[in-house]
């Protein structure tokens, strides 16, 4: 395939996952129960006024017309106005959305960095008492409720320790360099307890293709060849084995965007799950569709990043 | 609420002999667990845990509207303390975890058979393989968790929509892992030959695919149901839980709005140790089933 | 991969992708905020201190004729002034108003204070009031002050500190509900942005301007408000509010604003306290808990569009098959008073009736009313009456008491089926009627005419039992004509013992807020409701921190 066709192809997949994203949203919003109008008026609100905000919403409008007038806008780029806030929807969202990347690429450089050196000292000594704790802590960090552990981090790192702020993403009236240091002071609870609750998986899979690749074929002619255990393990082995640990990350970045929800409620962090909870509630649907784009397209980039990743770092690849 | 459970989990299972070697497959596997001692250990508190959800109910009487001792810590007159309406955390643990298992294990029922029905006939119909592959793809790529909020808060709180939209979601990964597995099987000279002998497809499916792909069946259970627990806590924590039957997450909930996680911290503790009582053993079991029908992965044994 | 075998294009493509994704990212990282240039004038009792207070909610909207939620009407509320505020016994008290009333019965007028002003310089006069009125009016904003103003016809600012404004018919309550509810917003701000309903009034046309106490300088929503002292407002003792700033700080999860609070990081918190908290704060050290009046009441409401419900007996059977008292005590954790089952609770004194009392827990009572009724017990007790009850989830308390009536009510054999919805489809079975019993609760039930027009004559809009009863319609057109206030009195009276006989609304308690903050701070003036409470304009311009 060329490489042309191989973009095309590509560019297609993500455009349809996208519309479909787009569409399942849309749909979902409109066919389940739930009144717009209802839930931005007062209780005191008359049937006129309801009706009228209704038109006002373009709710009145056969479905179909919807969902064209809705695909039309979107192709312009105009993703609507926010029901309940007056103001356009890329403007709600992209006040958040800076949040919510720092957030989860600070936590998943931290899963990297803790993870290889702990997939790889399982690895080696697999079988052994230090590969069994690894995988009881991994499997640990992945099992627990992350607001339990998250009020716990609060209330002792936060209230009797005073090492960490509670909540926010930085301090009121902190400028320039201050302010950077503010931001990264609020970033570690919560980039914490979001990295508890992935590493599990990462360490668990890096683990697993490392055992498999230390018997591999090559790894046995290495090692005849006199090469250290260590540079076998650090060089070849976790070559190979980044391989499925890196789709994972890329599988992992769309849930993690916008699956931050319970860890943003806890520390009070200003990001786009918590702004999505939060249009749930107040059933405003065109920022809920542009969230639902966004988080779309992450994924799209992510896992278009993630392949082309993989192709870097397949030695298989690399050699024909 | 989760991360997706890693690939190792399922990664590395060997595909099944056809259908006589099963009993015997089985059986070894079995001696190679139990020379787990982590895996037991494990395999042992989540028989606990179900049979609290079995027999617990009948033991410890359903949590009271109210009560006179209100959060009143854990001691000799309450093991696990009181909440704000003087209602015994321990018996709400106890009735919790009847919903929480059957949430989890309804759930999982319901993506596995949808998920191993769509995988298995897609791999047995290479047309159809094409278009599952794509819908699985797509279905995959949406952000679960916020869309679970959105189905949750819509369609209504109860423990049906709660089982149905955890399935809803949690089928495409099973698709994608059985898969895999089915693809390989139905490769196999086997399988092919089978074709040549009878036309009844069903039978084929029946007879040597679904056979061949049950340990990957087996591990997934496990990882949707207690995927399944995070997220029915979850849910439930963010109000969207069935307010009328008790779960480990309404206990969080009602702790939650009532200000009470960390001045009543029984009320946080007790359900979340539940909580990860049940996943990591459940997780542990199929790390361990694995290990031991795999023994390269466990290591020098 | 089979696209890739040629490694130089691929090193292209993924030294591009990878570039592309770190601009991506280095586009999205936040970035920090300018630093606001230049100092402050200081005044003698101005203080340098700022005040953070803790919300769970963000601001929806920052216009504030539309916006509906707490947190929204906390920050606009120091910004845009109201007329009218409102004292314990729910009587109306002068804020930028000085005196109010009736020209003649369908004309009623506010005399305004001449010394304040916007943050700009403009002076704050009758005709933004005047303007602000008729354009709520014109273009329908879909918060609580449009829904003041159904029977408000026009304004004109007469002087420029003189409004008046006519009315379809007499109301002798429609001058002190459209003050109070409603604000003033500056016309040379709005007025330029076409529709009031639909302007966002975000600042981004350079900035804010307020005439309340505190003018909005920065917003991150999700996290924080901050907003900024203005140079001058009347109402507060001296004249300049205490506090330089006023940061609002958003913690959706109310545990971690309690930490906030505990730690330091929030001084005050503006929601009330759930009720099981309220002793566990007052003994904590560093902190302190006020008490603010409440003004609304929780009621549950019988649908008599249903068969069953339709009879009296059948009504008056369900309000003696809850416990009320007992629901007060674990539910509230007693922080609550009865109101005697009648609209009119204690709180408004003028009108409260105490010889009116709350309907007795009595499930044989509630079984020989059944049995009067021609229900006839099975062996196991029950009448074969089976009620659905619907309440918010998102109302913990109403959530707590539910599963109460639910077994009262099963000791006087009648089954109650328990539907707790998220709001939004909780509001939508409250609008269909899709309900038997509906459960929930109002915060500010401050005016009999007002209140008892919406809830109990037919069509009105939270005219949940659908009654319609002429005895009673009479009783509440003939309350709203009367500009004698003892013969509303009188009236209203009568009409609350209308309602409480026949159960047409069975008002359960009313609910005592509290409300935590640093000791470090005092000055507070509680006013009634969590809307007004002790982050009230006047009351957070008085705040002032201890020199410590």
């Amino acid at each position: 395939m060329s490489i042309a066709a191989f973009a095309a192809r590509r560019l297609g997949r993500g455009v349809l996952t996208v519309w479909f994203a787009v569409t399942v949203t849309f749909l979902l919003l409109r066919l389940l129960p739930g009144d717009p109008a209802l839930a931005v008026s007062s209780p005191t609100q008359t049937e006129a006024t309801r009706a009228l905000l209704l038109t006002q919403y373009g709710l009145d409008k056969p479905l179909v017309e919807q969902y064209l007038l809705y695909l039309a806008q979107l192709l312009q780029g105009n993703l609507g106005t926010s029901f309940t806030q007056s103001v356009p929807v890329l403007d709600v969202l992209l006040v958040r959305l800076p949040w919510t990347v720092l957030l989860t690429f600070s936590a998943l450089v931290l899963t990297v960095l803790v993870g290889v050196p702990l997939g790889v000292l399982a690895a080696s000594r697999r079988g052994g008492f230090l590969d069994k704790a690894v995988q009881v802590f991994g499997v640990t960090g992945q099992s627990l409720f992350v607001p339990s552990i998250g009020v716990l981090l609060l209330f002792v790192a936060g209230l009797e320790l005073r090492w960490a702020p509670i909540g926010g993403a930085y301090s009121e009236g902190t400028y320039g360099g201050q302010w950077y240091l503010s931001v990264l002071h609020h970033l570690v609870l919560p980039c914490l307890s979001l990295t508890l609750v992935q590493l599990g998986s990462y360490v668990l899979t890096l683990r697993a293709t490392l055992v498999d690749a230390l018997a591999d074929d090559y790894v046995v002619l290495a090692r005849a060849n006199g090469l250290s255990e260590r540079r076998i393990l650090w060089k070849h082995a976790l070559r190979n084995a980044l391989l499925p640990a890196t789709t994972l990350i890329g599988l992992q970045l769309g849930f993690l965007v916008g699956g931050a929800v319970l860890t943003e409620t806890v520390f009070a962090y200003p990001g786009v799950g918590r702004g999505i909870y939060e249009a749930v509630t107040q059933l405003d649907f065109p920022v809920l569709q542009g969230a639902f784009l966004m988080l779309a397209l992450t994924v799209v980039l992510a896992n278009t990043v993630t392949d082309l990743v993989y192709g870097w770092l397949d030695p298989r690849v690399k050699a024909s | 609420m989760s991360a997706p459970l890693p690939e190792v989990v399922l990664g590395g299972v060997p595909v099944a002999p056809p259908a006589g070697g099963a009993r015997r497959a089985g059986a070894s596997t079995w001696r190679a667990y139990r020379r787990q001692p982590l895996g037991m250990a494990a395999l042992v508190l989540l028989g606990l845990l179900v049979l609290v959800a079995v027999a617990g109910p009948w033991v410890v009487p359903a949590p009271a509207s109210y009560g006179t001792d209100v959060l009143v810590a854990p001691g000799a007159g309450y093991l696990f303390g009181t909440d704000a309406l003087g209602r015994d955390v321990l018996a709400e643990v106890v009735h919790g975890t009847r919903q929480s298992v059957l949430v989890a294990a309804a759930a999982s029922a319901i993506a596995i058979v949808v998920g191993t029905l769509v995988a298995v006939v897609g791999a047995y119909v290479p047309w159809l393989d094409a278009v599952v592959s794509v819908v699985v793809d797509l279905t995959l790529s949406l952000p679960v968790l916020p869309l679970m909020i959105l189905v949750a808060a819509l369609a209504g709180p109860s423990t049906t929509t709660l089982v149905l939209v955890v399935a809803a979601f949690s089928w495409p990964e099973v698709t994608r892992l059985v898969r895999s597995q089915a693809l390989t099987v139905v490769g196999l000279a086997y399988v092919d030959a089978a074709r040549l002998m009878t036309r009844d497809h069903a039978w084929i499916i029946g007879r040597h695919v679904v056979p061949a792909v049950t340990p990957v069946i087996v591990v997934s259970v496990v990882v949707t149901a207690s995927r399944a627990v995070l997220s029915a806590a979850g849910l439930a924590f963010l109000g969207l839980g069935d307010p009328t039957s008790w779960s480990w997450g309404r206990i969080l909930y009602e702790a939650q709005s009532a200000g009470a996680m960390v001045s009543a911290w029984w009320l946080t503790l007790f359900p979340s140790l539940a909580i990860l009582a049940l996943v990591l053993s459940a997780t542990l079991v199929s790390i361990a089933y694995n290990d031991a029908r795999n023994p390269r992965t466990a290591g020098p044994a | 991969m089979a696209g890739l075998e040629r490694p130089a294009r691929r090193a292209v493509i993924v030294g591009g992708l990878g570039g592309l994704s770190a601009a991506a990212i280095a586009a999205c990282a936040p970035s920090a905020p300018e630093e606001p240039a230049g100092g402050e004038e200081g005044a003698s009792s101005a203080g340098t201190e700022t005040l953070t207070i803790a919300t769970t909610t963000d601001v929806v909207n920052f216009n504030p004729v539309v916006g509906n939620s707490r947190s929204d009407q906390w920050v606009t509320g120091l910004m845009y002034p109201r007329l009218l505020t409102i004292a314990g016994d729910g009587t109306k008290e002068a804020e930028l108003a000085t005196e109010w009333g009736y020209v003649d019965p369908t004309t009623g007028y506010y005399e305004i204070r001449g010394d304040f002003a916007w943050s700009d310089g403009t002076p704050l006069t009758a005709g933004d009031v005047a303007w602000t009125l008729n354009a709520v009016k014109r273009d329908a904003p879909s918060g609580t002050f449009y829904g003041q103003l159904a029977e408000f016809v026009q304004a004109t600012a007469v002087s420029d500190t003189r409004v008046e404004f006519t009315m379809t018919a007499p109301n002798s309550s429609l001058v002190d509900e459209i003050g109070f509810w409603g604000c003033v917003v500056p016309r040379h701000v709005f007025e330029p942005a076409g529709s009031i309903a639909d302007f966002a009034n975000d600042g981004s046309g350079g900035g804010w301007v307020s005439a309340g106490p505190y003018v909005l300088t920065a917003v991150q929503a999700g996290q924080s408000y901050t907003l900024e002292r203005v140079a001058k407002y009347p109402l507060v003792e001296g004249g300049v509010p205490v506090a330089a700033k006023v940061v609002y700080r958003v913690f959706p999860d109310v545990n971690t604003e309690i930490l906030a609070l505990r730690s330091g990081e929030a001084d005050v918190i503006a929601n009330a306290l759930p009720p099981a908290q309220v002793e566990q704060l007052r003994g904590t050290d560093g902190l302190a808990v006020q008490e603010a009046t409440g003004l609304g009441y929780a009621h549950m409401v019988y649908n008599m569009d249903n068969p069953d419900l339709a009879k009296t007996e059948v009504r008056q059977a369900l309000a003696r098959a809850a416990d009320y008292e007992a629901i007060r005590q674990v539910a509230l954790s007693g922080q609550a008073v009865s109101t005697g089952s009648s609209p009119l609770m204690p709180v408004l004194a003028r009108y409260h009736d105490p010889s009116i009392t709350e309907y007795p827990f009595d499930p044989d009572a509630s079984r020989a009313l059944l049995q009067r009724a021609g229900y006839t017990a099975d062996a196991d007790g029950m009448f074969g009456l089976s009620f659905r009850l619907i309440y918010s989830l998102q109302d913990s308390v109403t959530s707590q008491w539910a599963q109460m009536v639910k077994d009262s009510s099963a000791q006087a054999g009648i089954e109650i089926r328990l539907q707790g919805s998220e709001r939004n489809t909780y509001l939508a079975q409250t609008n269909d009627g899709d309900y038997d019993v509906y459960a929930g609760n109002f915060a500010i039930m401050d005016d009999p005419v007002l209140n008892f027009s919406l809830s109990y004559l037919p069509g009105g809009a939270i005219n949940y039992t659908n009654v319609d009863d002429p005895a009673l319609n009479e009783l509440i057109a003939q309350g709203a004509r009367a500009t004698d206030l003892d013969e509303k009195v009188a009236v209203f009276r009568e009409a609350a013992k209308l309602v409480h006989e026949q159960v047409y609304d069975n008002i359960m308690y009313t609910q005592n807020l509290f409300f935590a903050h640093s000791d470090e701070w005092s000055g507070f003036i509680s006013r009634p409701s969590e809307l007004l409470s002790i982050i009230n304009p006047v009351s957070v311009a008085s705040a002032t921190k201890s020199a410590s």
